[in-house]
């Protein structure tokens, strides 16, 4: 018994001593000229060590804390299906940040919005800095949830090989049967005519019927308005905008493989001029290899089958996702001040004009920005892209979860000859009308 | 102070408190948790008041086709394991522990290799392997003739199982050869060389000798294969693209956590989650106490 007192008494004794010696270290950094206390913003980033992104966050959280020594940002860098896993376990854990990146659509802003933690900006967003008009409504009442890193956000972009083009004797494509005619001689030498990352389900969705099922319909809230129950996804249109993309690939415009080429290759394939043309969102520009950069163009899809003139060469297009205070971090004042000024440092001309060249955002939201001249081709091909094509919905910006699941492999399934629009169309209504 | 057996109780509990607090907090509190979760319709991403709901979410479990197909994915995963990589590695192991091939260093190291290396790197290299105009695309081309063939197994409900098995089999088949290997050492010999001198062959020793010997050996190593293949997720959602594929390939840990983490159009997606996770410990429990029936009926155990 002695002997467990002893040790019981040591164990005491020694915790006690280095957690005096702890706060006599705290207490003598709190004597003297007593420094300003520390704010710690605790924020959720997007990113990883290997992408500019990744980079160029840690690269500015340090210049600024340099910058702002009272001032720190204590973040998680996650990146793809890590970071909206994260999001949802933290928020179910009550585990809030401060400042997270985010958007105002259901698939960047859902959880935000479940957990209640979207935060209004507005009378928080400095207009002589940031251009208001560039800014879109996020919410019911025009609320503003995040600081979008740019303007909308293309996904619906069909980038050229202009000279692989030339070289077969064609020109840029003005309809869809000018596609179907390219393909006998793509094929003889060997090449896809247009490449699509169709082993990743979002691409279809986001990159393709997004475009083709505002084309048709005519209508370029046709998908919101299905998702809020006006129109339907047994729509006629609907499905007939899913039987083209079985008609692209019996066409051969789009390859019989696409269903088995990821991200990576698809890029990679355009990058080694393996296809004519490419179907991805603008940000993939960045990621094209700069020689095959300099000579592609950058355009909506031509005339499609069935298509009506009110939606004429249209894009889709969501907001841009951005970084935004939750409700969590905009309730006590130090914290908010402090993310706002991280906020403005981040959006700086200088980052903002480093995410323009590295081909991440279309254009900046900032008031009186000088786009700078000595651009790359292609960037500047994108910023002309979002000033003159006509805007429509991004399907998964309003459609989620197992709908938009179901919608992705629905078309990955046609695409293969697995299964019909008509069924893939009834399964999603299905799917989307079920709570 | 004397505990029930005469030792020190407050010692005992010095020593085991600590770790106590830890299990009951990181293991005990999130099965608890989970487990009352599954009898409702909190979503704690929103917060709110707790209802009890009875067994509506395993009720919704059993009626929904995903369920089924998961569970019936996991099942491949389960045979692959046990009756793919557990005769594979004892085979192996038995091939190196009686020398029939040279370099058995070598041998052991190359096929424990994969047990080096992150299965999402492993996931990721097979990804690539199945690819379109990948390496084995390229392989069928050649031996077909046909350049526009392509390794389209990935991209059929009913044929996914069978690059995954693949996979699997090569991945793990060397941590199972190990554990042989490693109970082969206490084989004894002697007994060995009596049977090849009354003219047994190297199958006979292996089927009549060794095989007996080693059924505890197997009979742990079936377990860890069902546990570790209920649970699986990781491999299979890296070898996988999201869409077509992985739905394809679901498996019950994939289906929670596209359910609990990705539908965000089910309220109660949480609680749902935890009903598919607690199903996953249900039917891992019941497969192993099979096992131990079977181990019990076939008398495994080890004389050496």
């Amino acid at each position: 018994m002695k002997k467990t007192l002893i040790i019981a008494m040591t164990a005491l004794v020694s915790a006690g001593m280095v957690f005096a010696g702890g706060q006599a270290q705290s207490g003598k950094a709190q004597s003297g000229t007593a420094p300003a206390k520390t704010v710690v913003v605790k924020t959720m980033a997007y990113g990883d060590n290997s992408n500019a992104e990744g980079v160029n966050w840690v690269r500015i959280v340090k210049a600024f804390e340099q910058a702002n020594p009272t001032i720190k940002i204590d973040y998680e860098l996650l990146y793809d299906e890590a970071y909206h896993q994260k999001v949802s376990a933290r928020l179910a854990a009550g585990d809030v940040p401060d400042l997270a990146y985010m958007g105002g659509d259901a698939r960047w802003g859902g959880p935000w919005k479940e957990a209640s933690q979207q935060f209004d900006h507005r009378p928080y967003i400095d207009a002589n800095y940031f251009d208001l008009n560039l800014i879109p409504p996020m919410g019911p009442n025009g609320e503003i949830w995040e600081i979008p890193l740019g303007t909308s956000n293309i996904t619906t972009v069909l980038f050229m090989n202009e000279d692989l083009v030339k070289s077969l004797g064609f020109s840029a494509p003005k309809s869809y049967d000018d596609l179907v005619a390219m393909v006998p001689k793509a094929k003889a030498a060997g090449l896809d005519v247009v490449s699509i990352d169709g082993a990743d389900g979002w691409a279809w969705g986001s990159c393709l019927m997004s475009a083709i099922v505002a084309r048709l319909s005519g209508d370029p809230h046709w998908v919101s308005k299905a998702v809020a129950g006006q129109n339907h996804f047994t729509d006629k249109v609907f499905v007939d905008s899913l039987s083209l993309i079985a008609k692209m690939v019996k066409d051969g415009v789009l390859s019989d493989k696409a269903a088995l080429v990821d991200y990576g290759a698809n890029t990679s394939n355009f990058s080694n001029k393996k296809a004519l043309f490419m179907i991805q969102g603008q940000w993939v520009a960045g990621s094209i290899d700069p020689a095959v950069a300099d000579v592609t163009k950058m355009m909506a899809w031509p005339k499609l089958p069935g298509e009506q003139a009110a939606t004429a060469g249209s894009v889709a297009a969501a907001i841009q996702v951005g970084y935004g205070l939750t409700k969590k971090g905009a309730s006590d004042p130090d914290v908010r001040d402090a993310a706002l000024k991280f906020l403005k440092y981040f959006y700086s001309v200088e980052e903002t004009t480093q995410r323009l060249r590295d081909g991440a955002i279309v254009a900046p939201i900032l008031k009186n920005y000088q786009v700078p001249s000595d651009l790359p081709l292609i960037v500047k091909q994108k910023v002309t892209l979002a000033q003159t094509a006509k805007s429509t919905d991004v399907i998964d910006a309003f459609l989620a979860g197992a709908a938009n699941d179901a919608l992705n492999a629905g078309m990955q399934k046609i695409a293969t000859g697995a299964a019909t629009p008509a069924d893939v169309a009834a399964e999603v209504e299905k799917l989307a009308r079920s709570k | 102070m004397t505990g029930r057996n005469g030792k020190n109780l407050p010692a005992y509990i010095g020593m085991v408190g600590p770790a106590l607090a830890v299990f009951l907090l990181i293991v005990a509190y999130p099965i608890l948790y989970s487990l009352i979760l599954s009898f409702t319709d909190f979503n704690p991403n929103k917060g709110g008041v707790w209802h009890f709901v009875g067994v509506t979410q395993y009720a919704r479990m059993l009626g929904d086709p995903n369920f089924w197909h998961a569970l019936s994915n996991n099942m491949v995963v389960v045979g692959v394991s046990v009756f793919g990589q557990i005769p594979i590695g004892f085979a192996l192991a038995y091939i190196l522990y009686r020398g029939m091939v040279g370099a058995k260093n070598f041998f052991q190291s190359m096929v424990f290799l994969p047990q080096f290396l992150s299965t999402i790197v492993i996931g990721i290299l097979w990804k690539r392997m199945f690819q379109a105009d990948g390496p084995v695309s390229r392989l069928i081309q050649i031996i077909s003739g046909n350049p526009n063939a392509q390794f389209d197994l990935m991209l059929r409900a009913d044929t996914v199982m069978y690059p995954i098995g693949f996979a699997l089999i090569w991945m793990y088949t060397g941590f199972y050869m190990v554990i042989f290997l490693a109970n082969l050492q206490k084989v004894d010999t002697e007994m060995i060389e009596a049977a090849q001198i009354d003219g047994a062959s190297e199958f006979q020793i292996f089927i009549r000798m060794i095989v007996p010997v080693l059924s505890g050996t197997v009979l742990v190593s079936a377990i860890l294969a069902i546990a570790g293949s209920l649970r699986g997720f990781d491999l299979i959602f890296s070898i996988t693209t999201q869409g077509l594929q992985r739905n394809n390939a679901m498996v019950l840990p994939i289906f929670m956590y596209q359910t609990a983490f990705q539908d965000f159009n089910n309220s109660a997606r949480f609680a749902y989650g935890a009903a598919i996770s607690n199903a996953i410990v249900v039917i891992s429990v019941g497969l192993i106490l099979i096992s131990n029936l079977i181990g019990k009926k076939v008398n495994a155990g080890e004389e050496y």
